[in-house]
C-alpha cells in the first residue's frame, strides 16, 4: 500500500512511542505502528523479540512503561477492568494454545462469550454457533470435547469463539504453531477468507514465513525490541536490511546473534 | 431500533428502522414472539431503513422464522439494502428465506 493510499484509510490500532521493560531489560524499546481497518497485518519477529508483548499490549493486557495505546479510537493505556472490557468486547482473540475450556463441549466453548456478555436467548445463540462453526469448517462438531479433536481442529474452535461477538479486529497469536504443513495451509486460507466475508481488520502475530507471504497485506518486522520494517511482502522481500534478509531466507549466518553467552567461556568451566 | 406494525388484510407488516444488533436483537426476538404468540402466520418484515445486522441479528430472523414455520406459518423479507443482502449471502441465509424486492411483492405473494 502507497503513503497517500494508507493516510486514506481509517487507523484502528495506534501504538505510540511504546517502551516495556521488565527490570532492567528492555522489550519493547519505541514501537510506532498503525495499522488499518480491513487490512492484514502481521507483526513478525525471532523468538523473544517482543512480538507476542506486543499483541499483549495493544489488547490491553500489559501496560506500557511509557507510550500509549490506541485501540478503536480509544486510549486504552490507562484503562482496566470494565472500562477496557468495554473496548474489547469489539475485538476477537486466538490464542497460541487454543485456549479452549476441556470440560466444554465445542458449542459451548464457542458460545461462551454470547453467554457471558450478551442477553440473547439459548435458542438464538445456538444458531449463532452454528452459523460461527459453518464459517471455520467445524459444523455438526458442537457436542465433541476438546480431547477429541486434532490441533488443527482446536485452533479453528477457539477461531470460531474469536468471532463469537463479531469483531472488528481480530488477532492471532501464532495461529500455525505446532500443525503440520498441510493444516498450517488451512488455517492461514482460513484468516484471508474470514477478512474478507466478515470484512474485519486482522493482526497475527507469527515467525512462520510460508504463513506470512500467504497472509499478510502489510509486515512489521520486530527486532530486538524495535521495529525495523514496514511493509507489503513485496517491500519486505526485496528490503536492503540484512537483519530482515536473514530471516525470511532462514540463514544461521549473519547479523542476528544466536548465542548470548556472557564471560569467558574457559572461566566459567575453571571457576 | 424502532419496531412499527401493520395489518394489512390478514398480513403481519412489521417496519423495522436501526440496526438490528447485539444490543437490539432481543427486544426484536421479543416483539415477534408477541406477535406468533396471537398466532399471526402471514408476516412480512420490511428492512428497508435497517443499515447493519450482526449475526446475533440473523439468528434472531431464523429463529422466527423457525417459531413461524412450526406454526405453519410463513415469513417474507423485503426491502434488503445492498449491504444487508450481502451479510444474508456470506451466511447462506438468502438460501433459507424468502427475499423480496418490495412490500407490496411480498404481500402479493401470499
Amino acid at each position: 500500500m502507497s503513503d497517500k493510499a494508507a493516510n486514506e484509510r481509517e487507523v484502528v490500532i495506534e501504538v505510540k512511542d511504546l517502551v516495556r521493560r521488565f527490570g532492567n531489560r528492555t522489550v519493547l524499546n519505541g514501537i510506532n505502528l498503525k495499522i488499518y481497518r480491513g487490512e492484514t497485518f502481521v507483526i513478525m519477529g525471532g523468538s523473544g523479540c517482543g512480538k507476542s508483548t506486543l499483541l499483549r499490549h495493544i489488547i490491553g493486557n500489559l501496560k506500557p512503561t511509557s507510550g500509549r495505546v490506541i485501540l478503536l479510537g480509544e486510549d486504552i493505556t490507562d484503562r482496566y477492568g470494565s472500562e477496557l472490557d468495554k473496548v474489547r468486547k469489539k475485538i476477537g482473540m486466538s490464542f497460541q494454545s487454543s485456549a479452549l475450556f476441556d470440560s466444554m463441549t465445542v458449542g459451548e466453548n464457542v458460545s461462551l462469550p454470547l453467554r457471558e456478555h450478551t442477553r440473547l436467548d439459548k435458542s438464538v445463540i445456538d444458531i449463532m454457533v452454528t452459523m460461527k462453526l459453518e464459517l471455520v469448517g467445524l459444523r455438526g462438531f458442537e457436542n465433541l470435547l476438546p480431547s477429541e479433536l486434532s490441533g488443527g481442529m482446536k485452533k479453528r474452535v477457539g477461531l470460531a469463539r474469536a468471532i463469537a461477538m463479531d469483531p472488528q479486529i481480530i488477532f492471532y497469536d501464532e495461529p500455525t504453531a505446532g500443525l503440520d504443513p498441510i493444516v498450517a495451509a488451512v488455517v492461514d486460507k482460513l484468516i484471508v477468507d474470514l477478512s474478507k466475508k466478515l470484512q474485519v481488520t486482522s493482526v497475527v502475530v507469527t515467525h512462520d514465513m510460508k504463513s506470512v507471504m500467504s497472509i499478510a497485506d502489510r509486515i512489521a518486522m520486530l527486532y530486538e525490541g524495535r521495529v525495523l520494517e514496514v511493509g507489503t511482502p513485496g517491500e519486505i522481500t526485496n528490503s536492503r536490511n540484512e537483519i530482515v534478509q536473514q530471516f525470511i531466507n532462514g540463514s544461521p549466518d549473519g547479523p542476528v546473534r544466536f548465542f548470548q553467552q556472557k564471560g569467558d567461556y574457559l572461566d566459567d568451566l575453571t571457576q | 431500533m424502532q419496531i412499527n406494525l401493520e395489518e394489512m388484510g390478514g398480513i403481519s407488516v412489521f417496519r423495522v428502522s436501526g440496526d438490528i444488533d447485539i444490543n437490539s436483537s432481543p427486544d426484536v426476538k421479543k416483539s415477534f414472539d408477541k406477535a406468533i404468540n396471537a398466532k399471526k402466520n402471514k408476516v412480512v418484515i420490511n428492512l428497508k431503513d435497517v443499515g447493519y445486522v450482526d449475526s446475533s441479528g440473523l439468528a434472531t430472523l431464523v429463529e422466527i422464522f423457525k417459531n413461524l414455520r412450526s406454526l405453519g406459518g410463513k415469513l417474507k423479507l423485503t426491502n434488503l439494502s445492498g449491504k444487508v443482502k450481502g451479510l444474508f449471502e456470506i451466511t447462506k441465509l438468502d438460501k433459507l428465506f424468502d427475499i423480496l424486492p418490495e412490500e407490496k411483492d411480498a404481500i402479493a405473494s401470499f
